[in-house]
Order: C-alpha cells, then structure tokens, then sequence
C-alpha cells in the first residue's frame, strides 16, 4: 500500500510534488504575512502597549484619588472640629447671655421692688401725714366746738394768745 | 484505494495532480479565510478578529512552550502558517473526496507521503540552518557528538529518525482516516436500504472522530517543529 502509493502507478516518485509544496508554501507564507499576520500581530503588540499605559494610568489616578480623598477626609474633620467649635461657642455665649440677662432682669426687679417699697413707704407716711392732720383739726374742731360753747370772750382771747404762743414757739 | 494517481511530467520531474489540485484549493482556502479574518483590524477586537487573534495566541504559546522568548521570532509565524495549513489539509479530505475517472482528483493532500514528508523535510531543514545560523557551523556539528562522541551515530539516525517519523506519522493518521471513510462508504452502498442507515451512521461518527484526529495531528506536528527547532537553537 505505502509503496503504491509513493510510487504510484507508473513507478515514479512523484518529486515534483515536493517542489510544488515547498514552493506555493513560501509563497502562501509571504501572502499571509503581508495581508494577516503582520497587521494583526502589529494591533496585538500596539493593544498590548495600550493596556499596558492604562493600566500606569490607572494606577497614577488611583493614586491621585486617594490623595484627593485623605485630603478630603482631613478637610471634612477640620470642619467637624470647627461646627464644634461655633456651638460650643454659641453655647458660652448664650449661656454668658442668659446669665446677663437674668441678671439684668434681677437687678431690675430688685430696682422696681425697691421702689415700690419706696413709693409704698411715702404714700404710707403721707397717708399717715395726712391722717394726723386730719385727726389734729377734727380734734381742733371737736375741741373748738365744745369749747365754743362753755368759753367766753375773754377765756378765748386767753387760749387764742396761748395758741399763739405755743405755735411761735413750736416755730422757734 | 481510489485507482491510478493522476502523473504527468513536467520539466524531468513526476507530479500528482491529485496533490497539485487539492493543495491549490487548500491554499486557496488557507489565504481566503485569513485574508477575510483580518480585513477589519480594530483595537477593540470583534468577530473574525478575535478568532484570528485566538488561533495567532495558540500557535505563538505552542511556540514559546518549546522555546526562550528571546528566540521565538519568525518561529511563530511559521508555526501559524504550517497549522493553519495542515489544519485544513487534515479537514478538506473529511468533506471532499472527489475521485473522476477511476482517479482521485481532490483528498487531503497530507494522506499523501510525499507531501506529508515534504513538509517533514521542510521542518527539519528549517531547523539544521536555524541551527547553524544560531550557533555557526562549529557549533552546529558539536551538538551530533553531544553528550559524548560515541552518540554521533546515534545522533544522525535520530535526525532521520524526526524526518521520517515527524511526517509519516501524519501521513498514517490521516490516509488511515480516509481509508477508512472510504470503506465505511462502500459498505453502506453495499446491500442499499439495509446498509445505507447504520453506514450513514458510522460514517458520520468516524468524520466526527476523524475532525479531532486532524486537529490533534496538525497540534502534534506543529509542537514537534518547534521541538526539533528549539532543540537545535538552544542548548
């Protein structure tokens, strides 16, 4: 079998065949180069270069990234530690402000109570002022109505004159 | 099996039309489709391209499994051409077995000795000048007494040794394949409706069988290429 089919029918090596091969398969070789391997393989290299620069780049802007977010994180607690610090202060002043003001108000209250006090204190002596001299002339009038009628002329002249007297030197 | 070989002479020399016939589709075939998978390079693959570049990726790694990445170069790309190629050979025969006047005129050019032996010798030769293109020719003839002078005989017969081996035995795994086809075929044309399903059949399950063969064969001879070539450029 093998022999036949070397050798063929006529007995011959067919050699021819192996030129045919080698040749038309250096020639397939140069058309496949020239129109499929060499554009493809130069994509494949050129892909290659790009995922290799992206993947620096990727790497060069996760960096920059984080960079950004600590800076971030850092900017966010200098925040928090400022709002803290606006209340806080907000509460002092508040609290420094309550307290003046209750104060403030205490020292009011405590100005009108004396007052009061004062104007109640007045309105009371002149009231007893008042009362006093009141109850002096009734008890004159009293007195010069029953005196009126048990005094005489002369008597009246005498307690008059001692009226007098006793105003002069109440005066003095 | 399919009657005379179609000879003719040309120039002194004896060629076989069956051969020059199916090897001319062949290479047809092999520049057609790879001309058609590269037509629209982009740098976002799509299509034919990823195939192309999945097929370019699986010889280059048959390549740099065998040798240092420094010495890969034009290797690749002859180990893709030579794949390609013996991947169709293999196929083409499974699909066309045309015989026209007691006369084969298409099959599978690598159930052919002569062919599958060329490109046998192809290799080989390849692999001698890479050789001593690698290391001079002093060097080139060191590597026949290596590991010792008493091995020079039993260097060179190994050298005949892949030449031979290295293309008969794609030669056996292919023409057996065909061979066997053929049989299968005539047998289901034997006996008409009795034969002609169970032929069907196995028919069908040996082309099935025969495709992985192929494959397989194609893989094998490109790995044992870039075996002999390595082993002759890298100590």
């Amino acid at each position: 079998m093998f022999v036949n089919s070397v050798l063929a029918e006529s007995n011959s090596l067919y050699i021819g065949d192996l030129v045919f091969y080698i040749v038309t398969f250096i020639i397939l070789m140069l058309l496949v180069k020239h129109f499929a391997w060499k554009p493809i393989t130069d994509m494949m290299k050129k892909r290659a270069d790009k995922i290799a620069n992206d993947i620096d780049n990727a790497a060069k802007s996760r960096e920059s990234a984080e960079k950004m977010a600590a800076q971030r994180q850092a900017e966010l607690k200098n925040s928090q530690q400022e709002a803290a610090d606006i209340v806080n202060n907000a509460k002092k002043s508040g609290e420094t402000q309550r307290a003046q003001i209750i104060e403030s108000a205490q020292n009011d209250a405590q100005a009108l109570k004396q007052r009061a006090q004062q104007d109640a204190e007045q309105a009371r002596r002149d009231a007893l002022n008042g009362a006093k001299d009141d109850v002096a002339n009734l008890s004159i009038e009293i007195a010069s109505k029953l005196i009126h009628k048990e005094l005489n002329e002369a008597d009246q002249k005498e307690l008059i004159d001692s009226y007098i007297e006793g105003l002069v030197d109440h005066e003095s | 099996m399919g009657g005379d070989a179609l000879t003719f002479k040309l120039f002194g020399l004896t060629f076989n039309a069956t051969n020059i016939i199916s090897g001319l589709v062949i290479y047809a075939i092999v520049f057609f489709v790879l001309f058609g998978m590269s037509r629209k390079i982009q740098m976002k693959p799509t299509g034919a391209q990823n195939v192309l570049e999945w097929l370019i990726d699986f010889t280059n790694g048959i390549v740099r499994s065998q040798m240092p990445a420094e010495e890969t170069g034009h290797y690749s790309f002859f180990a893709f051409v030579l794949f390609v190629f013996i991947f169709f050979a293999n196929q083409f025969g499974l699909i066309f077995n045309l015989s026209w006047n007691n006369a084969e005129v298409l099959r599978s050019p690598t159930a052919d000795p002569v062919v599958t032996l060329t490109f046998s010798l192809m290799v080989i030769t390849l692999a001698h000048f890479a050789g001593i293109a690698h290391k001079g020719f002093g060097g080139y003839l060191k590597g026949y007494v290596k590991p010792f002078a008493l091995m020079l005989p039993v260097n060179i017969i190994e050298e005949l040794a892949n030449f031979l081996t290295l293309g008969l035995r794609i030669f056996g795994n292919i023409f057996a394949g065909e061979l066997l086809l053929k049989l299968v075929a005539g047998v289901a044309f034997s006996h008409g409706a009795l034969t002609i399903v169970p032929g069907f059949l196995l028919e069908l399950l040996w082309q099935g069988f025969s495709v992985f063969i192929g494959s397989i064969q194609a893989y094998v001879f490109v790995t044992l290429t870039t075996v002999y070539i390595s082993r002759k450029v890298s100590e």
